[in-house]
C-alpha cells in the first residue's frame, strides 16, 4: 500500500494513501487508537495555543482525543460539536457541513447547555486535518452564532492548499489523479 | 422537577448530572465525558482495576466513550480501537455488525475499517464502554472482535443504568429513577 511519511515531535508515522473519491486520495491521519502520537501531538499543539484562549471546540469524531489532551495540559475546557442531535440535549444550535472525507452534507450540534460555556468567550477550534475548510467554515460561524470569537484554529496537519490561518505542526498533499 | 439532579462521587470528585427522561416514566442521571478531562482521567484511574491484566488491547464504539478510553489506554499503555457508527468513505473491506438496542428498540450499525480489524487479530481484547444499559452494545463489539480473529477478554463499563443482565464488570451502577 502507497503511504505518506509524517514526524510530529520524536515519532514517526506512515500514514496509508487511500482513495475517498473517484481521482482524489488522502494520506489518513488516524488519532483514535493511537494514544502516543495523539499525546505527542496534543503536547506541542498546547505551547502553540496562542494566549488568552478561554475555551477549546472541536468537530467529533476524530479530533476528540486531541481536544482531551490540550484540555488537561492547559486546563482549558473544551466542548464537542456532535454531528447529530440528541434527545436529551436542550435547544441545541446546527449548522450544515460538507466534509472531504464524507462526501455527504453533515450536520454539527452544539448542546445549548454548552452555549454559556462558549457565548463571549475567546475561543480556539482543534481539528485533527483541515483540508478544504469546510468543517472549519462552518464550526466557525456556528461559534460566532452563539456570541463566541474565534481566535485561532490548530490542528495536526493542514492539507491540500497551505493555508495560513491554522496553527499546524506539518501539511498533508492531496493525491489528485488527472 | 426539571432542575433535579444526580450527585456523582468518584474518588474526590464530585459532579452534579442531569436527568434524562427516555420514557415518560423514568429519569436517567445522564453522564458525560466529552468536554470532561477531570471526569474521564478519574474514571479511568477508578475503571482500571476492573481490566483483566493480561489484557492486549481495549475496543470501543463512538462517540462519548472515546475519552475514557483514550484515558485508560494512557494508564496501562495499551492499544485500543474505536468502532465507528457510519460508513466513511476512506473504510475499505469494513466489518459491519448490528446492534440490536433494547433500551431504545431502535437498531443501530457498527462500522470497523479492516485496517483496523486487523490491530485484533489473534488479540486478547477487552471491551470498554461509558455506560450499558442492557449489554446489546457490548454483545455487537464482542461480535466484532471474533468476526476480526481476536479473543473477546472482558467487559468493562464505567456505569451501568440498574444492573446489566450480562456478565459486565461496572465500576458504579446509576439509579434509574421510577415516577408514579
Amino acid at each position: 500500500m502507497k503511504t505518506h511519511p509524517v514526524q510530529i515531535g520524536s515519532l514517526h508515522r506512515e500514514l496509508p494513501v487511500i482513495t475517498v473519491a473517484p481521482g482524489v486520495a488522502v494520506a489518513l491521519l488516524n488519532l483514535l487508537g493511537d494514544t502516543d502520537l495523539t499525546e505527542e501531538a496534543g503536547k506541542t499543539l498546547a505551547a502553540l495555543l496562542p494566549k488568552g484562549i478561554e475555551v477549546l471546540v472541536t468537530p467529533e469524531v476524530k479530533a476528540v482525543t486531541l481536544a482531551h489532551v490540550i484540555s488537561r495540559i492547559l486546563g482549558i475546557p473544551y466542548i464537542v460539536a456532535r454531528k447529530t442531535q440528541k434527545p436529551y440535549m436542550h435547544q441545541p444550535v446546527t449548522r450544515e457541513v460538507l466534509s472531504i472525507t464524507t462526501g455527504k452534507p453533515q450536520l454539527l450540534v452544539i448542546d445549548g447547555f454548552d452555549i454559556p460555556k462558549i457565548k463571549d468567550k475567546s475561543v480556539a477550534v482543534i481539528d485533527d486535518v483541515v483540508s478544504t475548510g469546510g468543517t472549519l467554515r462552518s464550526l466557525s460561524a456556528l461559534i460566532t452564532d452563539i456570541g463566541g470569537t474565534v481566535n485561532a484554529t490548530l490542528a495536526v496537519f493542514t492539507e491540500g492548499d497551505p493555508r495560513e490561518d491554522v496553527i499546524a505542526l506539518g501539511h498533508l498533499p492531496l493525491y489528485l489523479e488527472k | 422537577m426539571s432542575n433535579e439532579t444526580y450527585t456523582l462521587i468518584i474518588g474526590d470528585l464530585s459532579r452534579e448530572l442531569p436527568l434524562v427522561r427516555p420514557t415518560p416514566n423514568t429519569r436517567l442521571p445522564l453522564v458525560e465525558f466529552l468536554g470532561d478531562t477531570q471526569l474521564s482521567q478519574a474514571a479511568a484511574k477508578a475503571t482500571l482495576p476492573l481490566i483483566p491484566t493480561d489484557t492486549d488491547m481495549l475496543f470501543t464504539c463512538e462517540t462519548s466513550s472515546i475519552p475514557l478510553v483514550h484515558s485508560l489506554a494512557e494508564l496501562m499503555n495499551l492499544p485500543y480501537e474505536v468502532a465507528r457508527k457510519r460508513r466513511r468513505p476512506y473504510m475499505q473491506d469494513p466489518i459491519i455488525q448490528d446492534v440490536q438496542s433494547m433500551t431504545l428498540g431502535v437498531g443501530e450499525t457498527l462500522w470497523l475499517d479492516l485496517r483496523h480489524a486487523e490491530h485484533l487479530r489473534g488479540k486478547k481484547v477487552t471491551i470498554v464502554l461509558d455506560v450499558v444499559a442492557s449489554g446489546g452494545t457490548i454483545s455487537s463489539l464482542e461480535k466484532i472482535v471474533v468476526r476480526a480473529g481476536g479473543k473477546p477478554h472482558g467487559r468493562v463499563a464505567a456505569f451501568s443504568h440498574g444492573q446489566p443482565k450480562m456478565d459486565i464488570q461496572v465500576m458504579q451502577q446509576l439509579p434509574i429513577i421510577a415516577l408514579d
